[in-house]
């Protein structure tokens, strides 16, 4: 299939020049009334277009007699019929009307005016992104797109970002949208940790995503070279891209080569930033270490944990802030180079950028270099060829958030908050290099102090990728287009996760653990259209059909081992090898060499040599035809026919459809548009329908390895999941409507959208069923769930004068969703969840009748009357802890991001306010706490409580119960805090109002920069990221993720354990473009 | 031109047709998942199976079985304790949101489960009838176990793998089906004809019995036996026969050392599947203590049963102290009273691994002695265990020259059990004797002088030692067929003398959501269950708070 298509390619490339016109190179220059360049002006002849440089400069390739097109946001466009001259001067009006005939990057890398589009689509200019200085580029588009929300997993560098377009989907599979790059579809896994037993790809140890983050690897992307995000949110939008982009599509297109008349043209520009942690959680450091109940004495600390419910602290005992002792400050340097390079059908971009990051938290680095060269290269006046080629290589070092088999309670932030107030964190460890010890003599009984942590227990990676791609589009006739769409994406990428011989996570004799993996992703994807056009009378027709192949293959080795060599059984329990005492930072420490050979375990097709692979293979073939009558009315059909290897093969072929409608109103009834108050008015609605898979063989039964006592070279076990060969691809339909509005002068603009999606037949992937079934885990089409939306974006310029503008934009949201059906199996008061999302008791639980964000854990049980019921021998709550019941609702209100944007002379100021009205959180670390006697709810532990509630005496639902009058003291009887229910540790309603990002830039004035012979233009700027933060929660940082995205279904955002909070960051930099 | 665009129309949409049936193979191709088979022998699934009866080690799933349990079961007998005050099982609490206590349940659904059904099926195409009759065995085994530990749980829609919701049978269905199955496996542990090979089963079943088919087979006459001595304190356990057939089968099955049904561990490395669940390596029992109970029933402390006799076994399955005394915690209490002073410091006593530093919570390399070491061995059933079956259904029947001549028995094999399997890291002071062993059997206050002298106490309680550190879910159900404080009609004391619950005054120690009772079930497990099947939790109280005071059949009269 691949050679096929490279064939058809060969053959487009040799065929059709043979069969061109002849054509002339046309170069030119847009210009403003006021004679100044338009920079970025599209210009197209025939459904190509090139764009206006930095001196608004262009050149096309076109036919005598061709109509060249020329827009830019914010005036009229011009169209001018190609004649004898080939050196033009365009001027362009400023429009009454703007943002009418932009044209849009939409599925399939296909152009298309805004008029004809029956769905919303929302635009990010990429110098908006790049400003906002975010390693991660996900992280800049919060707040700047309706409906589009990124959840952080954590504050630390090489973090990855959870990204979720109109809320969740699906409740198993992936909820993250696709990325195209360019046409091409880029990969954006993130590291999941379980293997499926060996069975898959993840680590060899098949741990879970709660205990340690990977960078999603979308984040490979150079910031710099993305020219605009196009987000895809609604329904037909992605039913050309299919089952992958049921989530939605971001279709990012990267900057092109232009033409520079010959000249090399070098821009740089760097950026400086610092970070600071000032959000932590609310510790009470009163109480010593004490076991409980404050019986008189202390028992000899056999656990190794911290429990504060001993004594109050002797008056005059030196306490240490540790928790400004933990955190340092963050530096980070950005620094971009780029060179353009054109002649008359030839032009050149390299870009180049390197990264380096010191995060917040010890030990927390992150380096990256991006390269990338691209070309435009014209061959006749028909054919147009995009090569382009680029490198990422960066490597990451992350403190571990937990031990790879840890339930996510643990790691460095959790053990910080747990530590004893008068003890320095400091001092972790002798000179020798071993652990220091609080109450054990055995370290790996001694809880980890939390530097020391930092310090020993990390994980670390090294990426290498490379993305070729290639984009031909041919026009052979004045109707027909042809266009090809071939990447090819690639990389590798090696890791490991390593816990300290010495520390509490493991036991002595587990002597440390490693787990390295060796992946490797090859991805090929190829997109192939034709596009017909044709007009007839006050018709306007457009036929697309196309194909899409996609060969997806992450390859993996994974090992894990115990017993680093010689760590143990040593004085001094310091690391050996060969005889030597091995210093915590040599170079190897993180070799599977220093494992114990017999400890070893892989993956297991690695025990034969070979790496476990993941394939996801598709066909795709889709046609679209529009309609469009005399330019105000437009309708568009579309179909896909999709193939795709995950799915049995009787369910395997599979269609969809999509249409929408879209009348420009303002032109059907022109009257709406006197006294220019309205001017432009469209609505539009849309419908379509898709499919979701599941995760390659996640429905097959098959055995894995079994590790007891044997003779046998390998012995075998059943998976856990039961098979089903009838598993159907999940469906998904949605239908929206929307409207565009522009006022006086489109000053002002709205956009208003409302979607409903119903998905069926969803994928429950993992979940329980009794293991009456002889498995754990089953994967069925057993539920099914309902996702509606308002999107509002407002745009108004308040004020534009010479010297001064001021922009601004609303991006409002609004969702709300019900689980309609669940596996039957699962009671009506009981929850679907991932097992990833199992923090502490309380995880992501979906309850039927219940929105996506449900939150479900433990409750206080309660009588008929609502009361709660308290226990007549001891007056303490009793608690419903036998299963998990709703306890919270994570879906937030609203959201709205708010954009500003200040023009003052050369000086330019922006700012993004991101502000979150309601929705639940839980917070896990408050409950660690309490549990500890070191929450800010244990501080007062003398005063007698008397819990408002009935006794559980037998007349608790009678008539006439008796209300609880028994007085618990707290600090003789900790029990009341240890069995607080999970629903005391969720917090309602939590609101934030958050200053994203802040900008404050300045040009030098032309005059200053002439003096500066080198320079065409340079800037100054200071960008701020989360300065500000007003919110009513308790916790540390309500913007939480206690999963990375490698976890499926909804995820674990709204679940705060552990997760270090976003820091603040001050950037300054220039920016400079050279002559 | 034109006919240059034709040709090439024409050639494409035959490529690619070519091109599409290309692709379709290539996508089939990716369906199946590359990295794991399908189909294995079943000689190397055995091992596992085999490694469940302890503690299921595999990538797909670890710990069920017999020990995981033990751990928290063996505070309801008081075999231990943990070292913390108030604990939830030591006070005879149900496991809520747990998988604790789940470890058997996963064992027979899950660990044991289709892996067992793919050695009988493909055992059965495959004609190795051994390999077959090994897989009955251990459902037989599972059957009972589970019922003994859960009450009600799936019998008859189990394997089921359409099925979404599973219906709960009765404990009495149970019983019966075990027993069915037990006969299973004896006629095809019977079998000789076919693929039938020794040697081959002997490489799968090295840790268990190495191959031995007579003593899979008084294995199962074993299990046999127990399905009937469970059920001795109901009313028709003598008049229906089955104290007959509780003789029969513990006739039949294990009669001496050498038949003593005990999983192993390899210890190659620190990996868990390797090492016994109970062994310093795993380091998870670290914080418990032997039980008050136990150390002084081998102390001669126990003032309803070997008063004042110093039981020379205790040298070899208790921890002594720094006192060189055998002393226990009581589960409920921890080692509280040693802190508080009520017991001098000094009786504080050590982990089962022998730690020297009283308080410490791992080992000392592999000290440990008994089962409390990396490699066990680790009895799953002894001989001595069925002459206690024999002596306690004798007794029943009002034959009481055969029971004392069992227990007698009983006594006499498990103290050549401790001499011949446990016999390592036992101090010289300690080590039994020929005379030692005499001595105890001769003392009046252990085997009375005539059969008339015999007692359900002398029975229950040297069974009770005999089965100590290994046997817990046995003793468990012997414990509650007696309902832990029944009184010995014939004495008037209670069979297990000196027998303490978790005392309801003057301080409640029992856990208050039991509402006063003991504990008698344990609740099915929370993620197979909990999360699926509320309706049929429902019906049979198990959403209760109090589901796991619910008495089993067995026990009930």
């Amino acid at each position: 299939m691949t050679k096929f298509f490279t064939r058809l390619a060969v053959c487009l490339f040799f065929f059709f020049p043979l069969i061109a016109n002849a054509q002339t190179t046309i170069s030119g220059k847009v210009i403003n009334d006021k004679k100044n360049p338009v920079i970025g002006a599209t210009v197209v002849v025939k459904g190509k277009g090139t764009q206006s440089n930095s001196s608004g400069g262009f050149t096309i390739v076109a036919s005598k007699g061709d109509i060249l097109t020329v827009t830019s946001v914010g005036f009229t466009s011009q169209s001018i019929k190609v004649g004898n001259e080939t050196n033009l001067v365009i001027e362009l009006q400023e429009a009454s009307i703007k943002l009418d005939d932009v044209e849009i990057v939409t599925a399939m890398d296909i152009k298309r005016n805004s008029r004809e589009l029956g769905y919303s689509v929302q635009t990010v200019k990429g110098s908006d992104i790049q400003q906002t200085q975010r390693e991660n580029f996900v992280n800049a588009l919060q707040g700047r797109v309706a409906g589009l929300t990124i959840t952080p997993t954590s504050g630390t560098a090489g973090a990855s970002s959870g990204i979720v377009l109109r809320g969740f989907n699906t409740i198993s599979g992936t909820n993250q949208p696709l990325f195209v790059v360019d046409g091409i579809i880029l990969d954006n896994q993130t590291l999941n940790s379980n293997s499926q037993s060996g069975s898959g790809i993840g680590l060899a140890s098949d741990g879970n995503n709660r205990n340690n983050d990977n960078t999603n690897r979308i984040a490979d992307l150079n910031p710099n070279d993305i020219e605009n995000v196009t987000v895809l949110k609604g329904p037909e939008a992605t039913a050309l891209y299919g089952s992958q982009a049921s989530s939605g599509a971001i279709v990012i297109t990267t900057k092109k080569a232009k033409g520079t008349d010959g000249k090399v043209l070098i821009s740089y520009d760097n950026s400086f930033r610092y970070q600071k942690e000032t959000r932590f959680g609310v510790v009470n450091n009163d109480f010593g270490p004490g076991s409980s109940n404050n019986i008189p004495f202390t028992s000899p600390n056999a656990t190794g944990s911290f429990t504060s419910f001993g004594p109050r602290w002797k008056p005059g005992t030196t306490f240490y802030d540790n928790l400004h002792h933990f955190f340092q400050t963050g530096f980070s340097q950005t620094h971009n180079l780029s060179a353009e390079f054109g002649v008359k059908n030839v032009a050149f971009r390299a870009t180049g950028q390197f990264f380096d990051s010191k995060g917040v938290v010890p030990n927390n680095t992150y380096r990256k270099y991006n390269f990338k060269l691209a070309n435009t290269t014209k061959i006749g006046n028909k054919l147009t060829i995009n090569p382009s080629i680029a490198f990422t290589n960066a490597t990451n070092i992350r403190p571990l958030k937990s031990s790879a088999s840890g339930s996510g309670a643990g790691g460095y932030l959790v053990e910080l908050y747990e530590w004893p107030a008068n003890n320095d964190i400091r001092n972790f460890e002798d000179n020798l290099g071993n652990k220091n010890v609080l109450f054990n003599t055995n370290r790996n009984s001694d809880f980890d102090n939390p530097l020391w942590s930092a310090k020993y227990n990390k994980s670390g990676d090294v990426l290498n990728r490379v993305v070729s791609t290639v984009g031909i589009d041919y026009t052979p006739l004045t109707w027909l287009s042809l266009s090809g769409r071939f990447g090819y994406d690639y990389y590798k990428n090696d890791g490991y996760l390593f816990v300290h011989p010495e520390s509490f996570q493991l036991t002595q004799a587990t002597g440390g653990s490693l787990d390295n993996y060796y992946r490797t992703y090859k991805g090929y994807n190829h997109t192939i259209t034709a596009t017909a056009k044709k007009k007839f009378g006050d018709f306007s027709t457009r036929l697309l059909t196309g194909t899409v192949w996609q060969d997806f293959e992450t390859q993996q080795f994974a090992i894990v081992g115990n017993n680093l060599i010689d760590s143990f059984g040593k004085v001094n329990n310091n690391m050996y090898k060969f005889g030597m005492v091995i210093p915590s930072d040599f170079l190897n420490t993180y070799d599977s060499s220093n494992t114990a050979r017999i400890s070893r375990r892989r993956l297991l097709q690695n025990n034969r040599g070979l790496p476990n692979v993941n394939i996801f293979r598709e066909l795709a073939f889709f046609g679209e035809v529009s309609i469009g009558f005399k330019n105000v009315a437009f309708l568009t059909y579309s179909h896909r026919f999709e193939s795709a290897s995950p799915i049995p093969k009787q369910n395997r072929n599979y269609n969809y459809p999509g249409a929408s409608l879209s009348l420009i109103m303002s032109d059907i009834f022109p009257a709406i548009k006197k006294g220019n108050i309205l001017n432009y008015a469209k609505i539009r609605a849309s419908l379509a329908s898709t499919a979701r898979l599941n995760d390659p063989y996640s429905n097959q039964r098959f055995f894995v390895n079994n590790f007891s006592s044997t003779n046998l070279p390998t012995t075998y076990t059943y998976n856990f999941t039961n098979a089903n060969l009838d598993l159907k691809p999940e469906k998904q339909k949605t239908f929206e409507i929307g409207t565009e509005l522009r006022f006086l002068n489109s000053r002002l603009s709205i956009e208003g959208a409302y979607y409903n999606t119903l998905c069926k037949d969803q994928i429950a992937q993992g979940y329980r069923a009794s293991y009456a079934t002889g498995s754990v885990l089953n994967t069925t089409n057993a539920a099914s769930l309902r996702n509606q939306g308002v999107e509002l974006t407002l745009n108004a310029t308040p004020v534009r004068r010479k010297d001064f503008e001021w922009n601004i934009n609303f991006n409002f949201s609004h969702m709300w969703s019900e689980v309609l059906t669940l596996p039957e199996s699962i009671g009506q008061l009981n929850d679907f969840y991932n097992s990833d999302t199992y923090i502490s008791n309380v995880r992501g639980g979906l309850i039927r009748g219940r929105s996506t964000g449900s939150i479900t854990g433990s409750n206080y049980i309660r009588n008929n009357a609502g009361q709660i019921v308290i226990s007549s021998l001891n007056g303490v709550p009793l608690i419903n802890g036998g299963t998990n019941v709703f306890i919270g609702d994570r879906t937030p209100d609203f959201t709205l991001g708010t954009l500003n944007t200040f023009r003052y002379k050369n000086l330019s100021l922006s700012f993004l306010w991101d502000l979150k009205v309601g929705g639940d959180i839980y917070n896990g670390t408050d409950q660690l706490l309490t549990n500890l006697g070191k929450s800010i709810r244990t501080a007062d532990r003398s005063t007698p409580i008397v819990v408002k509630g009935v006794l559980n005496d037998g007349l608790q639902n009678t008539a006439n119960p008796t209300v609880n009058t028994l007085a618990i003291v707290p600090q003789y009887s900790s029990t009341y805090y240890t069995s607080l229910p999970d629903e005391e540790f969720i917090q309602k309603d939590v609101n934030w109002f958050r200053l994203r990002d802040l900008t404050l830039s300045y040009s030098l004035p032309s005059k200053t920069i002439k003096n500066l012979k080198a320079f065409k233009s340079l800037s100054l700027f200071v960008t701020g990221n989360d300065l500000i933060l007003f919110t009513n929660y308790y916790g540390a940082d309500p913007a939480v993720n206690a999963n990375n995205p490698g976890t499926g279904g909804v995820g674990g955002y709204g679940l705060d354990l552990g997760s270090a909070p976003t820091p603040l960051g001050l950037n300054f930099g220039l920016r400079a473009n050279f002559k | 031109m034109k006919h240059n665009i034709i040709r090439t129309i024409l050639f494409s949409t035959i490529l690619s047709f070519v091109g599409l049936s290309s692709c379709k193979k290539k996508i089939e191709d990716a369906y199946l998942n590359p990295n794991a088979p399908v189909l294995v022998p079943i000689e190397t699934v055995l091992p596992g199976v085999i490694g469940g009866f302890t503690a299921f080690n595999s990538a797909a799933g670890t710990n069920y079985g017999l020990q995981i349990d033990d751990v928290l079961l063996g505070r309801y007998v008081q075999y231990w304790g943990s070292t913390v005050a108030g604990e939830n099982y030591g006070s005879m609490g149900g496991t809520i949101g747990s998988d604790n206590t789940g470890g058997i349940w996963a064992t027979t659904y899950y660990g044991h489960g289709q892996n067992v059904n793919y050695i009988i099926q493909k055992g059965t195409e495959q004609q190795k009838w051994d390999f077959v009759g090994v897989g009955y065995a251990i459902r037989a085994w599972d059957w009972l176990e589970l019922t003994n530990q859960y009450g009600d749980a799936i019998l008859k829609q189990a394997f089921d793998v359409s099925r979404a919701q599973f219906l709960y049978d009765t404990q009495p269905e149970f019983y019966d089906s075990c027993r069915a199955i037990c006969f299973k496996a004896l006629e095809n542990l019977n079998r000789t004809d076919g693929n039938v090979n020794p040697a081959n089963l002997a490489a799968s079943d090295a840790y268990l019995n190495n191959g031995d088919l007579n003593k899979w087979k008084k294995f199962v006459y074993g299990i046999l036996a127990r399905s009937y001595i469970d059920l001795s304190s109901k009313n028709i356990f003598v008049s229906k026969n089955y104290a007959d057939s509780a003789i029969k089968y513990a006739t039949l099955s294990l009669s001496n050392n050498n038949e003593n049904i005990l999983a192993t561990f390899s210890g190659l490395n620190t990996s868990n599947g390797f090492n016994s669940y109970f062994g310093p390596t795993r380091s998870n029992i670290g914080t418990i203590r032997q039980g008050g109970y136990i150390a002084n029933l081998m102390s001669g402390a126990n003032t309803g049963a070997f008063t004042g006799v110093s039981d020379p076994r205790a040298g070899y399955m208790l921890s002594e102290n720094a006192a060189g005394t055998f002393k226990g915690v009581a589960p409920w209490l921890g080692v509280s009273e040693y802190i508080s002073g009520t017991t001098p410091t000094s009786g504080y006593p050590k982990n089962f691994w022998r730690n020297p530093v009283v308080s410490a919570t791992s080992g000392t390399d592999d000290s440990a002695k008994y089962v409390f070491g990396n490699r066990g061995p680790w009895p799953i059933m002894t001989a001595s265990e069925m002459q206690f079956v024999l002596a306690e259904a004798a007794y029943r029947k009002g034959d009481k020259t055969a029971a004392l001549a069992a227990y007698k028995n009983g006594i006499s094999l498990n103290f050549d059990m401790l001499t011949t399997t446990f016999s390592f890291k036992i101090p010289a002071s300690r080590v039994i004797t020929a005379t030692s062993k005499n001595a105890y059997l001769n003392n009046p206050a252990v085997v009375p002088a005539t059969a008339a002298g015999i007692t359900l106490t002398h029975i229950m309680l040297q069974k009770y030692i005999a089965l100590f550190g290994w046997g817990t879910h046995q003793t468990w159900t012997d414990m509650r067929k007696y309902h832990y404080v029944d009184i010995d009609p014939a004495t008037g004391n209670k069979v297990y003398a000196d027998f303490t619950p978790p005392p309801t005054s003057p301080i409640n120690y029992l856990i208050t959501t039991n509402n006063g009772k003991y504990v008698y079930r344990c609740r099915p497990r929370f993620n197979s269950e909990y999360l699926y099947n509320i309706p049929e939790l429902t019906r049979i109280g198990a959403l209760n708070t109090d589901y796991n005071t619910y008495e089993c059949w067995f026990s009930m009269p």
